[in-house]
Formats: C-alpha cells, sequence, structure tokens
C-alpha cells in the first residue's frame, strides 16, 4: 500500500511540475501582457517600461518561472497583479464557491441519474426505457450555457422570478445561498444525469447480460434481489470512476455555468485571469486544478481496494 | 470730493464683482455632479447592473474605461468634466493662468477630507499630480501632464503648476481620467496600489466599502463629504452581470434600479415593462474602422480614401446597434456642437461608389484587392457591423475577411502600431486634444498608433494644446478635422447612445455622456 501510495505521489508531482512549466509558457505565448491592458489605448512608452519592470516582465523569462518555482516550493503562490491578494486565498475563496455547486451537482445528478439509469436497464426495450433514453439524449445533447438561459428566461417570465446576482456564501445568508445556486446546479445537473443514466443503464444491460444472472434467477432469487444485491454492487467500480471523472468534468465545466450566473467560482478566477493576463492568478489556479485532479484519481483508485479487496493495492 | 465718490465707486464695483464671482462660483457648484433635486430625500440601497467589470480600482495605474467609470464615485480631481466637456472647478475653487500661458495658479477648497480622515492640502495635491506625471511610476495619464514642469505649493491652500509649453487644456486634464488627489506620500507604502482594491483614499462622495472580483463592488456614503447633504442614497452597490440577459431579467424583476446597455438594443424588451423606464442620452463613445498605414494597401492614401467613400455609415449603424445612437462625422456625438466640424464640410462622407472604384484603380487595384478586417471577441455590435462592411466594400471590388481576436491580442497589436484594418471602440475623452492628441501626433510627442505621420495634422494638434481661447481651438480642431477626413487614417462611424434602464423609484439619475457613473451622487431613491 505504503509503495502504491509512494509511485502515485512521485507520479503526481511528476505531473504537476510539467503541468506548472506548459501553463507558464502558455501564458507567455499568448500575445499581450498585464502592462498592455492597464494602459489600453492611452498607451506610453515610458509608463510601459515602467510597468513591466514593476511586475518583472523585463527579467528573462527562465528567471521568471525559476522564482515562481522557488515560491510555488515554498507553498506561496504569490500575489494577484490586479487585486494584490495572496493566490491561495482567491483560489480558496473561489474554489469553495465552485465545490458547492459540483457537490450539489453532483449529489442531484446522481439522486436523479442512477436510479434512472437502474430502472432503464431492468427494463431495457419498454416505453419507460424508451422515455428515459429521450431524456438522456435530450441532457446529453443541450449545451449547458443553452440550458442555464432557459431556465434564467423560463424563471424570469414564468414565476416572475430571477436569482440574486451578488454571491452570498452559505454562512452569511443560507437562503440567498440556495436561491443563487438553485439555477446553476439544476443547470449542470441535467446534463450530469443524463450522463450518469446512460451509463447506468449500459452497464446495468451488459450485466444482467451475463451468466451468474440466469443462474441467480433459475435457483429462484427474486428479481430485486438478484438486481440490487448483485448486479448494482457489480456496477458500483465502474461507478465509482464515472463519478470521479464526472466531479472533475464538474469542477472543469463550471466556468461557462459560474460566469452565466455571476458566480465567483474557479472557473471565473482563471478566465478573468487570462483576460486580464493575470499570470500569478492563472499559473496558482490551474496548479491547483491539476492538485485536484490528482488527488480526486487518487481517492477513485483507493476506493476500488474498499468495494473490491481483489483490486487492493 | 470728486476723489471719494471715486473710491467708494471702486469700493462698490470691487463689491459687485467679488459677489458676481461668489454667485458665480455657487451657481457652478451646485451644477458639479449634474442638476440639483429640491425634491431630494436621503437614504438608501441602489443596486446597480454592471456589464463592465474593473480589473482593479487603482486610478492612477489602470487605465480600462470599465475602472474610470466608478472610481469617480471615490476619487476627486481639481476639476470636474461637465455633460458638455468642459472643466468646471471641483476640488480647485479658482484658477487663474499667467499672461504668457506657462504657469496656472489654482486655488483650492477648504474643509475637503480623504476618505482616511485627513484634511487635504496643498501638498497633497502636490504630490498626487506628480506621482501622476512621472513616468517611472507607470501611469497611463503621465503623457497627458507632459507639458508640466514643476508643480509647486506656495501654501496650505495654493497649487501652482508651472509648464514649459502652452497648455490650454490643462484644466480639463485635471478631471477624473487618471489619478485624483490621494494623500500626500501614499504611494510610499509597500502594496500601496492593490491595497486601493480594499480601501479608497480619495476624497470623493462615495468610499469603497467591498469589491469581490467576479462579484460586487460596494460603495457607501463618506459622511465627511465636503458637499453638504450630498450623496443622497447611501450605498450604492454594483453586480457585475455576465450578458444582457441577465441584466433583462434582473431588470424585470427588481434585482437592480439602474443599468447601462452596451448594445441599446439590447434594453428593447424592457420598453413595456411597468415600472421601469428607458432612458436614451448621447454619448461621448464612438465606434470608429482605423486604417493603419503600416499595411501594405492602407499606406496608399487613395485605397483608405476609397473604403471611405464605400462604407454608408448609417447602414453600419443600423446593423451594429440597432440605430440606436447618432452617425458622426469626425467628432463624437457628445461634442459636435462644442468641438465638430459642421457635418456638411466634412469631405468623403456620403459613399460614392464610381469615385472610390477610380480611386483604388489609380492606386493599382483596377480588380480590387484582398483585406483583413479584425473585431474583438466580446464586443457583439462589431460583428453585424464587420459583415454589412464586408458586403458594402465587396461592391467596389474589395474582398474583405472578419477576423475576430481576442482583446489582449487587439490591445497588443494597437500599442505597437500593428493595427491594419481594424474595428475599434473609443473610449470616452472630454476634450478634442485628450480625444486626438496621443493618436495622431507624430511620433515621439504621440504614439500615432495608425502610423499616419501627418506634419500638418501634428502641428495641429500642438497648436490646439497650447491654445486656451475656445473659437481659436475650435478653428484649430476644425481644420484639423477637415485634414483627417480627407486622409483618412481612421473612419469615425457613430457614436451610441447610451441606455439605462432606472427603475420608477430612482430618481434624479442625470446620465453623463462619459457613460462614468457621475449622476449616482445626485441620484436618490423615492421608496
Amino acid at each position: 500500500m505504503l509503495r502504491f501510495l509512494a509511485s502515485r505521489l512521485a507520479s503526481s508531482l511528476l505531473a504537476a511540475a510539467l503541468s506548472s512549466l506548459v501553463v507558464f509558457a502558455l501564458m507567455r505565448a499568448v500575445p499581450g501582457d498585464i502592462v498592455a491592458q492597464m494602459l489600453g489605448q492611452s498607451g506610453d512608452a515610458a509608463a510601459a517600461s515602467a510597468l513591466r519592470g514593476f511586475f518583472g516582465l523585463d527579467r528573462p523569462i527562465h528567471v521568471q518561472f525559476a522564482e515562481w518555482v522557488g515560491q510555488v516550493l515554498q507553498g506561496d503562490l504569490g500575489r494577484s497583479w490586479y487585486q494584490g491578494k495572496r493566490v491561495s486565498l482567491l483560489v480558496a475563496e473561489a474554489f469553495l464557491v465552485t465545490l458547492e455547486v459540483a457537490l450539489a451537482t453532483l449529489l442531484l445528478a446522481t439522486l436523479v441519474g442512477v436510479p434512472l439509469g437502474v430502472l432503464a436497464g431492468i427494463m431495457e426495450g419498454s416505453r419507460v426505457d424508451a422515455a428515459i433514453q429521450v431524456f438522456n439524449l435530450a441532457g446529453l445533447s443541450a449545451p449547458v450555457f443553452w440550458v442555464g438561459l432557459m431556465l434564467l428566461v423560463g424563471a424570469s417570465s414564468i414565476l416572475g422570478w430571477s436569482p440574486p446576482f451578488a454571491y452570498m456564501p452559505p454562512s452569511v445568508d443560507l437562503a440567498d445561498n440556495i436561491a443563487i445556486l438553485v439555477l446553476p446546479v439544476l443547470s449542470l445537473a441535467v446534463l450530469q444525469a443524463a450522463a450518469y443514466s446512460h451509463f447506468v443503464r449500459d452497464c446495468m444491460t451488459a450485466e444482467l447480460r451475463r451468466e451468474y444472472v440466469r443462474a441467480a434467477i433459475a435457483k429462484g432469487l427474486s428479481p430485486a434481489r438478484v438486481h440490487f444485491r448483485h448486479v448494482l454492487r457489480n456496477i458500483l467500480i465502474p461507478l465509482v470512476t464515472f463519478m470521479g471523472l464526472i466531479l472533475i468534468q464538474i469542477l472543469g465545466g463550471t466556468v461557462v455555468i459560474e460566469s452565466l450566473f455571476s458566480l465567483p467560482g474557479l472557473g471565473r478566477l482563471i478566465l478573468s485571469g487570462i483576460q486580464g493576463r493575470d499570470y500569478p492568478v492563472v499559473q496558482g489556479a490551474l496548479l491547483f486544478v491539476v492538485a485536484i485532479a490528482i488527488v480526486v484519481n487518487l481517492v477513485v483508485d483507493l476506493l476500488y481496494g474498499l468495494i473490491d479487496p481483489r483490486l487492493r493495492p | 470730493m470728486n476723489a471719494r465718490i471715486a473710491g467708494w465707486a471702486g469700493r462698490l464695483a470691487g463689491a459687485a464683482i467679488a459677489a458676481m464671482l461668489a454667485t458665480t462660483a455657487l451657481a457652478q457648484d451646485a451644477m458639479l455632479y449634474g442638476k440639483s433635486d429640491p425634491a431630494a430625500k436621503s437614504g438608501g440601497k441602489l443596486m446597480v447592473g454592471s456589464l463592465t467589470e474593473p480589473p482593479a480600482l487603482d486610478p492612477y495605474h489602470q487605465g480600462a474605461d470599465a475602472r474610470i467609470r466608478v472610481t469617480v464615485l471615490a476619487y476627486q480631481g481639481l476639476f470636474y468634466e461637465d455633460a458638455s466637456g468642459q472643466a468646471v472647478p471641483l476640488l480647485a475653487e479658482s484658477y487663474a493662468m499667467s499672461a504668457d500661458g506657462l504657469s496656472y495658479t489654482f486655488k483650492l477648497r477648504r474643509g475637503v477630507k480623504f476618505h482616511t480622515g485627513q484634511v487635504m492640502t496643498a501638498a497633497d495635491v502636490k504630490y498626487s499630480y506628480d506621482y501622476l506625471r512621472d513616468s517611472k511610476n507607470g501611469s497611463p495619464g503621465a503623457g497627458d501632464l507632459s507639458t508640466v514642469d514643476s508643480i509647486e505649493a506656495p501654501d496650505d491652500h495654493t497649487v501652482v503648476f508651472r509648464l514649459s509649453r502652452k497648455n490650454g487644456l490643462l484644466p480639463i486634464t485635471l478631471t477624473h481620467r487618471y489619478g485624483g488627489v490621494i494623500p500626500k506620500d501614499y504611494f510610499a507604502t509597500p502594496d500601496a496600489r492593490t491595497r486601493l482594491n480594499e480601501v479608497s483614499v480619495g476624497t470623493g462622495p462615495f468610499k469603497l466599502r467591498q469589491f469581490r472580483q467576479n462579484s460586487v463592488l460596494v460603495f457607501e456614503k463618506f459622511k465627511d463629504y465636503w458637499q453638504a447633504g450630498l450623496p443622497h442614497v447611501d450605498e450604492v452597490t454594483f453586480a457585475f452581470m455576465p450578458n444582457s440577459a441577465a441584466m433583462v431579467v434582473a431588470a424585470q424583476n427588481r434585482r437592480i434600479d439602474l443599468g447601462i446597455f452596451t448594445r441599446p438594443q439590447d434594453a428593447e424588451q424592457l420598453a413595456r415593462v411597468p415600472g421601469v423606464r428607458l432612458v436614451r442620452t448621447p454619448s461621448m463613445n464612438q465606434k470608429a474602422i482605423d486604417l493603419g498605414s503600416e499595411h501594405p494597401a492602407l499606406k496608399d492614401v487613395r485605397v483608405r480614401q476609397a473604403i471611405a467613400l464605400a462604407v454608408d455609415k448609417d447602414a453600419v449603424m443600423k446593423a451594429s446597434i440597432a440605430g440606436y445612437g447618432q452617425v458622426i462625422g469626425t467628432m463624437v456625438a457628445g461634442m459636435q456642437d462644442r468641438w465638430g466640424l459642421p457635418l456638411a464640410e466634412v469631405p468623403n462622407q456620403k459613399p460614392d461608389l464610381d469615385r472610390a472604384r477610380r480611386l483604388l484603380a489609380e492606386a493599382g487595384h483596377p480588380n480590387g484587392l484582398e483585406i483583413e478586417l479584425t473585431t474583438i471577441i466580446g464586443y457583439d455590435w462589431m460583428d453585424a457591423g464587420a459583415v454589412t462592411i464586408a458586403d458594402q466594400l465587396q461592391r467596389i471590388g474589395i474582398k474583405v475577411n472578419i477576423r475576430k481576436i481576442e482583446l489582449g491580442v487587439w490591445v497588443r497589436n494597437f500599442q505597437s502600431r500593428q493595427m491594419g484594418f481594424t474595428f475599434n471602440d473609443w473610449p470616452s475623452s472630454p476634450d478634442p486634444s485628450l480625444l486626438f492628441y496621443r493618436h495622431f501626433r507624430a511620433q515621439p510627442l504621440g504614439a500615432d498608433f495608425r502610423n499616419w505621420n501627418n506634419a500638418r495634422a501634428s502641428e495641429l494638434l500642438d497648436r490646439g494644446r497650447e491654445e486656451s481661447d475656445y473659437a481659436t481651438r475650435r478653428g484649430i480642431y476644425n481644420e484639423f478635422q477637415k485634414i483627417m477626413a480627407e486622409e483618412v487614417p481612421t473612419i469615425m462611424m457613430f457614436s451610441a447612445d447610451l441606455l439605462t434602464v432606472e427603475r420608477d423609484r430612482v430618481r434624479n439619475h442625470q446620465q453623463h455622456p462619459t457613460g462614468w457613473y457621475f449622476g449616482l451622487v445626485k441620484a436618490w431613491l423615492a421608496e
């Protein structure tokens, strides 16, 4: 187990190092920098030169990279060039918003998608199965931003209601927090529930065709017992893997929904950082995203062992 | 006896002049930030929906128009740019220019406090403008003060600006675009620049309470503000909206009290919503097509003229902003009356396809040419406009390929004078010199972004900057505009109106033509 953890940790560190190098290089390859953004159409050569010096952009790139890596190794992601706040603080604040959206979406998508998939799998070929497949197809086809926009406009024109536009943490005002999150979570959950349902249905139908299922039914076990005690248990491993993938996908995909509903989450932080060429924010936030992906994958791997002892490292 | 009568008469005349000046000053004070409303009530919280978000709140180093829009509430210059583009004394109470035009003496308003609680003195004003004009500090406003040689503070209430060359537009330069008066030595402390996102240190009617990126910006009434009774509302919150659809929904459901639409036509659907009104104001912005002379085809003035003669500005405006604006010649709509060359006198304004084809043939393109037109991602009005222009130029044999690029890339191209053939959205500048000088003055004094390098135009721009007499300046800028329209380094297309949505409870909000939020100072809430 320890050897497994050590090997995963080493490969994770390598992935993080490579990612940071790629992000650092890509940001500098994008034309324009913060100085151009700050000066806009009033570009003054002397002022531009002074600002480049202020942000350290007049130094060779390898020196800038070495300095940043040195900071990161000491646990310091630097400070936002615009906001002046620590990048770690900005990332933590934004991540809490994104995590709240992601977990609520995951919960809702799981509660809706898994039962639908199980039902469709068990009732393969029936009208119920067809209806669920229509839902899956619609959910997977509809772009998230379109669903979000329709929900926003629909809630306004039918209910005469729209969410508040100033994000409120649950610790400050839970009611406002829920009001803000309802539509973005619904928008994301439609897609993810459809994806879940589609995946679970496929797993169920494949599993139901296996020999042991026929044998169990022939031995006189009730269909419910076979479905929920044996079949469902056997699809747990791919389901957990899928759940990890979905969580990463939600975390990565919230950028659209955060922009649509004015949520100050991680996606929007990265997007505004890229637009403003706030290098420390983009580098720090993307490094964090890479770390999250690594941790989620690690947790999924460890969960395999808990579900199926044969897979324990 | 005669001497005594003369003495009395002299004293009476002096008193009358003093009274007149005081009355004028009071009248000017009353007009700061727009007209006052005698029925105004104090209190309440105002929610503003905003489609633009400032990247930071530092008025010294951050040049974005989105920043200027909001920081005018917290920071003040020596002057206020009124709706007609004239400089009205603000933190300065009065001023005098020396006979040779090389020095300005400003008498400062007394009893002005900073948000920090300190009382403003001449030393603060000297520090603020010295910091701003020093290029080493990296302010986008430094170039505007390049004619200032030194600033002196002979006493606590007087500041003297000494100039190396005459500069008739100094008062309008000391308004709100960049800088503002802040406490002496403010920038000497570490992290001072970024701390401005947490605490404001100006003298404005509102002070910063909270700025949360990608979410909200909250200003609260500054209790020690020097204009008695202002501002009327206790708090202003800017909620940053991701798009027009969200703003429409927010206005329909009374989530916001006020908001400006960047594409006026997006607000149309609110026209019949009860409890909400749409207010249309001419603006000082302008939408233009720039023609950089570094482009192989555009360096020939005949090609530029041919393009100008093929473009139907009215059709482009209708496509871009559904007609919610004014077609312009060579001056933004909000300043046309005061500074614009009369439209009938502006050359190359009406489509003349035959002449355009002849000019193209003379320039060596008898079979037309192919050119790339750049638009900016996120500037939706450009998309429909670009398609319309492509269609119009096709008629004289110019094939237009439309290319969308990201704003950061566009700004880089612009600053490095590689703009080619591009749409442009000019920010507001309330004076012709501020509008034209850096853009069109040949290097090194100007930036000449379009590589125009026109000696006569540069000479006129220098003279326009030095001159302080309005009629003479107007003559200078009229001649400049004529040359510009003839040579076509840019085609000024139209000014989009500012379409503001206001809830009924919002009273006396007067939209400033710059689009900056000056109007919130005298706005009040009826509930």
